[in-house]
């Protein structure tokens, strides 16, 4: 039974699926694939709906609900959802007359997204520092004070940090918006400090050695070094805090201080009298969704890949 | 390293600032403009006249009036009182006056000398808070009545008079529920009262729906209800006590909705806030007849091809004919950008001059009785008689006989009353839950006032 | 060049507290300021009667008495655990099967981006689209339900629809994520150990529960915690979707938070809620904990 097994490793490198011995595909493995290919189609699909409803007019949706092409083929709906028809036009057909002010939403999206990951990145990157490679008194009772805020869960600050908003008179203002969230976060602090840890210390004791200040070692080495897992938590950073709804719909009231996520809410409940102008709306969401779409193209590999729990371990 | 972070941070806040200028002229009344809220657009063009005859009288001001439907109405109100964006001026609603008076948003209007007998009966009173400052300037008032298909009730062979002169009791309905089963014709062409009556099958019921009513069933219970001699709490204003766990109360409630299981009625299922509440139904043909609001009344009239005509609401067990009537106030905002103006536009707002602008183009009855005489000549002109709203006020100021009227319960929390009861009603109606279910909310109703 | 060097050296026994202060100063100002304090305050919050526009007053356990006794916050409480069922239940299943899927048969990255980009899309994004694909009258899903046969079903306006409806809608949006997670887990799991089992002849079937399953479990597990965290904080869905209604079928309990603060001025009463729903997840995670061990790996 174990005549097979040989202590010399197997020419097959050890990354490559493992091949049943079988020959051609099995019966079990066809199926598998089938119900990957249909668990695929469900995730996309909605998508190419979005698109084929923001091409087509509401009367042909009501006419033909169920046609796979877009019916009455315009670009009626991404008119409406810009604000570039006029109330009367818009009306006729089926819409409120109500647009999306997008580019100025998506100028507010963009900067409390960047700010908010900017600032808190390199905060959190500096405080990890501190906690992986500096030492000093109380380090440990400080970090562990800070993963218990991993903890409290997120929506229960909500309300307080609200209060606190109000009382700086910051609502109704892109800085109230990314605030809290824009000096550190428990994960990314713990996310790039375990990374730190793992960076071999060769390299800075070697700048150190050349006289070179702690200070410098971060930013001229440590950093550099570990541009790949920082440029991967900004990018996860950036998506959550441009599709975040619930803090950014409390604190603004005005189109100055308004991002696309709520935005796009706001654009689904002015619904007219008559009926859903259904083809505006989902014009509306391609829209709000595409800034992401287009980074996530870009960056797939990268964001794909560093989805786990590398380090924690 | 701090320098970084102290530019980093004060990058960030000159963008802020710079983004916080732009929200900055928004919020803005300059000291000559007064901004007004009101959320009926059918009323706007009329309060549009009086702006310009104010604005002329008062040269300097500009009066800046925003219209928002119901729903947005509130909820942007709400949250302009959070952002601090808050309008001078705006169109109040009882219902909401507790709440607002809650949170001490309303500026007292004690100084602009109204005079309580200047209105219709009972208008004036309802806007003086718990600690007796007045908060609200009173505007418009409203009855309810029931509204018919003049056709469909001659095929039912229902005279005018015999729909003025209803009378129900909770037990089997009473004449009311004679007339409405007679109006309910289903799809094989029995009516509601004939044997064989498919109550699954209707094709057009005798009485519209408008829903579960929430606390108050303005048009939907609340006459029978107050027919019967109930009333939403044990004082006349600011009550500490709601009661709707009166087993009179529920008794209505229960026949009410009973009138749906049986068929009569339009269903739970049928009413739709946004596009199809029950003046849709009625207009589409799918209902002989509803309650409605004084409000409705030129949307009933610019149906085309309808034939609508009103009659007052059904006599009940305590003998009289009852109906809320509610009325409209303006207040001003604690944080009115522009107090001395709002005040001298609300001033106005509640002469007897604007009020006789606004009744002249019959949209609504102003609270003056001026300015109601104004309206009725008014809605003549269109050849709508509005006798079935205004026979209950006029009955009301000689002693009222006839007729009862009350008003909107009036109590603090009141977002928390409408919290509770919209989904108990709801329950009730579209779910059949029994009414006794009415006992535990109105037990947390009245922890939440004792508060 | 010597001279240079011991400095360092000497400079280590006396720590960093100085400049270590200084790295640590925002990433501290924001734990204080935006953390810390939050959480104290909505503690103390919970104890007064807050209406935002004027100061807070104290009034002792009324809140709680308050709550306890209120029917709509048990409902929702119910509503809410109903909803973390159904949305953890099905979502681990799926997860689980897409991660073993994408593992046993194909290392594709590009597959792996297509099954995560539900999750790039906002939850007001997820809601609208399903709201549109799950329409009564005019969505292609209950085109498809008539085709079939039956009647439409009012998915997002029906009470018993509502909730299980607006769990799957967040599964589609999150499963991507979940077996993205799972899958660098199962990536952790040494292949000789398939290698081996399939030399003794085990099926996938058989492979899965008694090599897959054991090794998976404390990685499971913590994605069971932070799912199940973020489950009950729902209301982005909801909000854009139901509402909270029909009749408070969805009435989540951050949605019903949200309107006792933003909508009836109550903070004090919204933050008692929040220290209840705050209690409730710390109960659940430590149970969780617990049970699955959470903390302890096979994998030696």
């Amino acid at each position: 039974m174990t005549t097979l097994t040989s202590p010399a490793p197997t020419p097959t490198p050890t990354k490559v699926v493992v091949r049943p011995l079988r020959r051609g595909p099995s019966l079990g493995r066809i199926a598998a694939w089938a119900v990957l290919a249909a668990i695929l189609l469900v995730t996309l699909l909605p998508f190419y709906w979005i698109l084929r409803t923001a091409l087509s007019t509401n009367a042909g949706l009501a006419a033909n609900p169920s046609d796979p092409l877009p019916v009455g083929l315009t670009t009626g709906g991404f008119e409406r959802a810009l604000g570039l028809q006029s109330t009367k036009e818009a009306i006729a057909q089926g819409g409120a007359g109500g647009g999306l002010d997008f580019w100025r939403y998506l100028l507010n999206s963009v900067l409390v997204s960047t700010l908010i990951t900017g600032c808190q990145i390199f905060f959190s990157a500096m405080a990890a520092y501190a906690f992986a490679r500096l030492r000093w008194r109380g380090r440990d009772t400080v970090f562990g004070l800070f993963l218990a805020g991993l903890m409290v869960p997120a929506i229960f600050t909500l309300l307080p940090n609200f209060v606190l908003i109000k009382q700086l008179g910051l609502v109704d203002n892109l800085l109230g918006i990314a605030l809290p969230t824009m000096f550190m976060t428990p994960f990314a602090v713990f996310f790039l400090r375990q990374f730190f840890m793992n960076i071999p210390r060769e390299v800075e004791e070697a700048a150190l050695l050349d006289g070179a200040g702690k200070v410098r070692v971060f930013f001229r080495v440590l950093l550099p070094m570990a541009s790949t897992p920082v440029i991967t938590l900004s990018i996860l950073t950036y998506i959550t805090a441009w599709n975040d709804y619930f803090w950014p719909l409390m604190v603004s009231y005005s189109d100055s201080s308004r991002v696309l996520t709520v935005a796009l809410a706001i654009f689904r409940a002015q619904t007219p009298q008559t009926g859903v102008d259904w083809s505006g709306l989902m014009a509306a969401t391609l829209i709000a969704a595409l800034p992401m779409v287009v980074l996530f193209a870009c960056f797939t590999r990268r964001i794909v890949s560093s989805i786990g729990f590398t380090g924690i371990k | 390293m701090r320098i970084r972070t102290v530019v980093a941070l004060t990058g960030a806040l000159a963008l802020s600032l710079v983004t916080g200028c732009a929200q900055g002229g928004a919020a803005g009344s300059s000291s000559d403009t007064v901004t007004y809220w009101l959320w009926d657009a059918n009323q706007q063009p009329a309060y549009q006249a009086c702006a310009k005859d104010f604005q002329k009288e008062n040269p300097g001001l500009t009066v800046k009036i925003t219209q928002l439907g119901w729903d947005d109405y509130w909820t942007k109100l709400t949250a302009s009182f959070i952002a601090g964006t808050q309008p001078d001026v705006f169109t109040d609603h009882i219902v909401k006056f507790g709440q607002f008076a809650d949170l001490k948003v309303l500026e007292p209007l004690d100084d602009l000398g109204i005079d309580e007998s200047a209105y219709q009966p009972g208008l004036a009173a309802n806007w003086i808070g718990q600690d007796g400052h007045r908060y609200g300037a009173p505007k418009d008032w409203d009855t309810v009545a029931l509204f018919y298909n003049r056709k469909l009730t001659d095929a039912a062979g229902l005279t005018a008079a015999q729909l003025n002169g209803l009378s129900w009791n909770p037990k089997d309905g009473g004449t009311f529920e004679k007339a409405v089963a007679h109006l309910t014709v289903d799809e094989n062409g029995k009516r509601g009262d004939e044997p064989g009556f498919d109550k699954d099958n209707v094709k057009v019921y005798g009485l519209a729906t408008n829903g579960a009513g929430d606390g108050d069933g303005q048009t939907q219970w609340s006459t029978f209800a107050a027919s019967a001699g109930w009333t939403y709490t044990n004082e006349k204003r600011w009550g500490t006590e709601y009661q709707y766990d009166s087993k009179t109360f529920q008794s209505v409630i229960k026949w009410y909705f009973g009138l749906a299981k049986k068929g009569y009625m339009a269903p739970f299922t049928d009413y739709n806030i946004a596009s199809n509440q029950a003046n849709t139904q009625v207009a589409s043909g799918k209902a002989a007849a509803a309650f409605d609001g004084a409000w409705m009344i030129s949307s009933y009239d610019g149906f085309k091809g309808l034939d609508v005509a009103t009659a007052v609401t059904p006599a009940g067990p305590t003998g009289k004919r009852a109906t809320m009537m509610n009325g409209l106030a303006d207040s001003i905002t604690k944080g009115a950008h522009n107090k001395a103006g709002a005040k001298k536009w609300v001033k106005y707002l509640a002469s007897a001059e604007c009020q006789r602008t606004v009744g002249s183009y019959g949209t609504v009855f102003p609270a003056t009785p001026d300015g109601t005489k104004a309206a009725v000549a008014a809605y003549k002109k269109k050849g709508i008689d509005v006798s079935a709203f205004t026979r209950p006020v006029a009955d009301e100021k000689a002693g009222g006989k006839e007729f009862a009227t009350f008003s909107y319960p009036i109590t603090n929390y009141a977002a928390d009353v409408f919290a509770l009861m919209h989904p108990a009603m709801q329950d009730i109606f579209g779910n059949g839950r029994s009414v006794t279910s009415l006992d535990r909310t109105n037990s947390q109703i009245n922890l939440i006032l004792d508060q | 060049m010597t001279v240079a060097s011991t400095s360092p050296p000497l400079r280590r026994p006396r720590g960093d507290g100085a400049l270590a202060a200084l790295f640590v100063a925002p990433a501290m100002l924001g734990f204080l300021v935006f953390l810390l304090w939050p959480t104290l305050r909505g503690v103390y919050l919970s104890f007064t009667r807050f209406n935002l526009l004027t100061p807070a007053e104290w009034v002792g356990l009324d809140n709680y008495v308050r709550m306890v006794n209120d029917p709509i916050f048990w409902d929702s409480l119910t509503v809410t655990v109903e909803y973390v069922a159904i949305n953890i239940g099905v979502q681990t299943v799926s997860a689980l099967a897409i991660a073993v899927l994408l593992q046993r048969l194909t290392q594709s990255a590009v597959l792996r981006g297509i099954v995560l980009t539900p999750y790039l899309m906002s939850n007001v994004v997820a809601g609208i689209v399903w709201l549109w694909i799950l329409d009564t009258q005019l969505g292609i899903g209950n085109e498809i339900v008539a085709a079939l046969g039956f009647d439409r079903i009012p998915f997002l306006a029906d009470e018993t629809w509502a909730i299980p409806t607006i769990a799957l809608i967040n599964v589609w949006r999150h499963v991507g994520y979940t077996a993205l997670l799972l899958f660098a887990g199962l990536q952790a799991i040494p292949s000789d150990m398939y290698e081996a089992a399939k030399v003794d002849g085990a099926s996938e079937w058989r492979m899965f529960w008694r090599i897959t399953m054991p090794l998976l479990r404390p990685i499971l597990a913590v994605v069971l915690i932070m799912t199940v965290i973020g489950s009950f904080q729902v209301f982005d869905t909801v909000a854009v979707t139901t509402a909270g209604g029909p009749a408070n079928a969805t009435n989540v309990l951050q949605y019903y938070i949200y309107g006792s603060a933003f909508g009836r001025f109550q903070f004090g009463y919204a933050s008692a809620m929040s220290v209840a729903l705050l209690v409730v997840l710390s109960a659940i995670t430590f149970l969780q904990y617990r049970l699955t061990r959470a903390g302890h790996t096979d994998l030696g």
